[in-house]
Parts: C-alpha cells; structure tokens; sequence
C-alpha cells in the first residue's frame, strides 16, 4: 500500500485542458441562471450507439480518464434517458436500432436536446446507405464532428453548445 | 477440425456453401429453387449464428437444425425478403408487423428472467442479454445481438476493391488495424506479391499497439466491475498515453487507414515502451497484493477447455483457458520473440493475467521489429477467391473477398467475437448476476464486428 502512496505522490496530478476550467466559469456566470432552472447546475449526458464502429464509445470512456476529467465540469454521463438533458447520438442509426434509440429519446424529460457524435452520425461518414441502415432522423440540435472526435475535441464541442444553445 | 466459418455467396446457377476448417475449406451448390443443406450445428455449435444468418439473408434452409429463429430479422424487419441475394437491390425498407422473438428461457418456481439492453447504463455498444435467474445465480443466458446491423457484406458488393478500405478501417473500431492488416493481405495475394518481411513487421508493430491499448483498456475496466476504481484510473492514464503514441505514429489514435496511407514515425516508440513495461510491472505487483479484487476474479466466468474446444473459441478466450491458438504463432513472429501466453482455468483472473503476460510479450516483438524502413507497394488486384487470417486484439480473424470483373462479388469476415459471443454462456452458469459486467469485460469482444 505504501508503494502505492508513492507512486500516487510522485505521479500527481495529470490532468490536462485546464483552460476549459476557466473558460466554463466564465459559461457559467454567462448562463447561471439557465443553468440553474433547466440543468440543475449540471449537465446530464445519455449517450446512445445507435450503430458505430465503438471507436466514438471509446473516446467517451477517454473522457473519464485522469487527463481530461470531464466530469469536473459538471457534466456526467448518466445510466438512464429519464435523468438525461442530452441524448448523445453516435452511428449510421440501424434498422434494428431504430426503435430503440426513439424510445430512449422518448423517456427523457423536457426540456431535452439531442447531440450527435461523430462523422457517420451525420452522413453516414465513409459507410453507404443500405437496407439495414435509417440514418438519425432525431431532431438533432447539435453536431460534433469527426472519426473519432478526440476526446479534447468532444469537451470542447460540449462547452460551445452549452454557449450557442438557447432555452427557450 | 476447428470450424471457422461457414457462409454463403450467390453464383449464376446456384447457391454456394463455404465451410472453412482449420485444416479444409469445403464447398457445396445447392440448387436455386429449393436451396438446403445439412446443418453443422449438431458438431459446431458456433455454426448456430452463422446459419442463423444464412437463412435470413439468403434464405436457404438447414435441414435437422435445432434452431431456426431469426438472426439479423428482428421483430419488425420484412420476413419475406432474402437482402444478400443478388436481385435484392433495394436501399430502403419499411418496418413490417411486430413479431415476438422467442427467447430461451428456464421456467419454474421461483425461476425469473432478467432482460438487459440493447442500450446499456454505461458507455457502450448495443445487445441484447437475456438471463434466467433463480435468485441470484444465473441459469441461463441468451445473448443476442445484430442490432448494429449495417449490412457491410452488401455495402461491399460491386466495389472497386482498391475503394473500400476506409470502410474496411471502420468496421470495428478496436480491430481497425487487424481488419485493414487482413484486407491488405488480401489485396496483395490478389495482386500476386509476396509482402516483403521489412512490411510485414511494419504492420506487426500497428498490430501490437493496438493490442496493447486494448489489454490496457481491460485491465482498467475488468477490476473497476469489481469495484476497484484506482486501477480504471490507473490504467486509463496509461491507455490514453498510449493512444497518445499510436496518433504520433500513425497520425490517428485509431490508426484508421494508417496500413494503407503508409506514413509512420516510430522515433517516439522505444523510450514510451520501456517506460510502459515499468508501469505494468508496478501494476502487476499492486494489483496482486488486493485480495478484494482476486476474490472476485478467481473462480467466476470459467471458460472449461472442453467447451472452448467444442465451440471452437479462439483469442484470449482460448488461451486463458490453455488452448494454444494464436495466429501469430508462426516462424515470422517466433524470430521476433513471440511466445503463446496461455491461462489455466479459463477463469476472469486467467484472462486478466494473460492480458497482462501478452503486454510484455507485445512490447517485446515491437521492440525486435523497430529497424524497419519506409516501402512502397502497388496493387493491381486479378479476378478470383482469396482468404487471410489475422490474429486481432481480440483473437482469429478472418476474411474472405471474391473479386469478379475486377469488382468486389462477395466480401465476408468472421470476427473473433462472432464465435466467442456464442460461448459466453456456458461460463456463467450458476455465477451471480452482479458478475456478469466482470465476466464480460474479461473477454471484452466486438459488437459491431459481429453485427456488421
């Protein structure tokens, strides 16, 4: 256990991006009061893979990693669509996930936004159109793209759309 | 014989069966208008997904089968049409009636089923895990899945073959590097040249990073599902630094289209993998020394030799539970210091430790094969049937491509996941549901390679 300490010291602390600290907190004075009604004084994140490749997922997990700690930000990624303001949308939207992805679209409370990740999430990216393949029909508010965004990316795009989103 | 895939291609005057063993490939031709065959299920119970898939998208029948339920239909998708067959054209569909799927279940007294997915609490991929529990040790389990379906077999077809390497990348985005290995192997046999050793390594070394980022991923997440946090944190710094170095050398932290854009720069590589050797030693130790941890990995999620064997699991799966299958285990990675890294007992602690054990060895042939040069390479792909095995983070991998009129007739891969995922259930019989997350992340396999 010792050793662990140590090393624990030694390491210290590695999170990076630490401009985004201080860009939220200007956000947040910004919005505090739309904040304040509508996100509780956070941001609940469901994210959903409606057909991807897993590489978007991959670098959703990245964000909880020490060296972007998004959750610092206040925004946090939840288990269920009822606790959710965003639905964070990756992939081409399958057939067989069609219903699926609407229902959990449907469970969440108002006043809610959709966000969708990643290049094939838009148009398809690289992949074509085939029978098995719907593509997003949500009404999608926003839009972060790349194949994968980087997870610096993502925080960054999180933080615009908190900026340009207006509530009515 | 170790089945490894069976599936089916359409040709002028008949229906084409492609079972490939270890050892054989065998074909048969059915006749167009009353297309059956013997099913391989009673032998190979992995062939249950393969034929599963077969009926729905070609609609040939297997005769004596067991299980004939959909695969890739599921309940609101058109019964009547057969998508793979070449005078299906259509690029959309509408969703028909709701049918039920019947799911296998254990009735009793007090026996339940527990429903989870296709979306998940966490951050990850869809399907469908259906359980039948008795308090809180588990019966039964079905895993089902194709629900990220996209038809990548079809999206295929009529293809220049030189143009479809960025879906390639695509396909599974943790096996990027051991599909695009697989199609340049293949575009190479079809081209008629023999890969220098001085490439070959190049693709080695792509191919044990993203290995190592995935064991690395694992060995976070495997012990967070046991409720031990500090090593998600851990070994998640250590993931993202490695992400890190795979971007400076193939300028993507994916390594998406990295084989085929050809441009490398290895300089950053040697210092990051010693350093990486010290921190997974100091790993090993620590997380050896928590007795909480090893309580929950010791003895849950057994794979037994005997099912593995009978379901023909491969990857780490396999070798957790001592079977010695490894692609790589050749002369060409032998020379470069491979050496199989094998479990005992098949358990989540044997898969955790293999992972570990592989680290090394990763880190050990990359650290042989870094002499390598920059070369070049052109294809000029020629009309036939040509097949490659890769071994993917994940386990065997394999790919087949039948290129007629220089166009792409019939693409098909059999990911690693796809016989694995059928195996899964035999390990929890009797385990706690609350081991599930564990025991799946222990062989952590490809949803999106299964679907595709």
């Amino acid at each position: 256990m010792l050793r662990f300490w140590e090393k624990r010291i030694k390491t210290g602390i590695v999170t990076e991006n630490l401009e985004f600290d201080k860009e939220f907190e200007e956000i947040k004075k910004e919005i505090k009061d739309k904040i304040k009604k509508h996100f509780a004084g956070s941001l609940a994140v469901r994210m959903v893979d409606s057909g991807s490749c897993n590489a978007c997922e991959a670098e959703c997990n990245a964000l909880s990693n020490p060296y972007y700690d998004l959750e610092r930000l206040g925004i946090h990624f939840v288990a269920s669509p009822r606790h959710a303001d965003i639905l964070l949308v990756s992939g081409v939207m399958t057939f067989n996930m069609y219903h699926h992805v609407w229902d959990a679209y449907k469970q969440m409370p108002n006043p809610k936004w959709v966000i969708t990740l990643g290049d094939c999430a838009k148009d398809l990216g690289v992949f074509e159109k085939t029978y098995a393949i719907k593509g997003i029909d949500l009404p999608v508010d926003y839009h972060i793209p790349g194949c994968p965004p980087s997870p610096k990316k993502i925080m960054r795009e999180f933080l615009n759309f908190l900026k340009t989103t207006s509530i009515s | 014989m170790r089945l490894i895939a069976r599936f089916a291609k359409e040709n002028k005057n008949n229906f084409e069966i492609i079972d490939v063993f270890d050892k054989e490939v065998k074909k048969h031709f059915l006749d167009k208008n009353n297309p059956k065959i013997k099913t391989l299920t009673k032998k190979y119970p992995a062939a249950i997904w393969m034929e599963r898939k077969i009926r729905d998208e070609f609609g040939i029948e297997f005769e004596e089968s067991f299980d004939n339920r959909p695969a890739i239909k599921h309940e609101r998708f058109p019964k009547d049409i057969y998508p793979l067959r070449k005078d299906f054209k259509d690029k959309k569909i509408e969703f028909s009636k709701f049918t039920p799927y019947k799911y296998e279940e254990i009735s009793g007294d007090s026996v339940f089923t527990v429903p989870v997915g296709p979306i998940h609490a966490g951050i990850i991929e869809p399907g469908h895990f259906h359980f039948s529990q008795a308090g809180e040790e588990i019966l039964h389990l079905e895993v089902r899945h194709f629900y990220k379906y996209r038809a990548i077999e079809k999206m295929m077809e009529n293809k220049n073959p030189l143009e479809i390497t960025k879906i390639i990348s695509r396909i599974s985005g943790n096996e990027s590097i051991a599909y695009q290995k697989a199609y340049f192997n293949i575009l190479s046999k079809a081209s008629g040249f023999e890969i220098s050793e001085n490439l070959n390594k190049t693709h080695a070394i792509l191919l044990e990073i993203e290995r190592i980022i995935h064991h690395l991923t694992d060995l976070g997440f495997i012990p967070n599902d046991a409720g031990f946090a500090a090593a998600l944190a851990y070994m998640g710094k250590l993931a993202e630094e490695a992400r890190r170095i795979f971007k400076k050398v193939t300028n993507h932290r994916f390594g998406f289209d990295a084989i085929f854009n050809n441009e490398f720069d290895f300089s950053s590589l040697n210092n990051f993998l010693d350093y990486l050797k010290n921190e997974i030693k100091f790993f090993e130790n620590w997380i050896e020394d928590i007795p909480s941890v090893w309580d929950r990995f010791d003895t849950t999620g057994r794979l037994t030799k005997e099912k593995a064997i009978k379901y023909g699991v491969v990857g780490v799966g396999a070798r957790a539970s001592g079977i010695k299958i490894d692609t790589r285990d050749n002369d060409f990675y032998k020379k470069y210091g491979f050496e199989i890294q094998l479990g005992e007992k098949g358990e989540v602690a044997d898969r955790f430790r293999v992972r570990i054990k592989e680290i090394y060895n990763s880190i050990e042939i990359i650290k042989n094969m870094l002499d390598v040069k920059k070369e070049e390479f052109e294809f000029s792909v020629k009309d036939g049937e040509y097949m490659s095995f890769v071994e993917s983070s994940i386990g065997e991998l394999f790919m087949y491509l039948n290129i007629v009129d220089g166009k792409t007739d019939r693409f098909y891969v059999r990911d690693p996941s796809h016989i694995n995922w059928q195996a899964f259930h035999t390990t929890i019989y009797k385990d706690i549901i609350a081991d599930f997350p564990l025991i799946n992340k222990s062989f952590d396999l490809s949803y999106a390679g299964n679907d595709l």
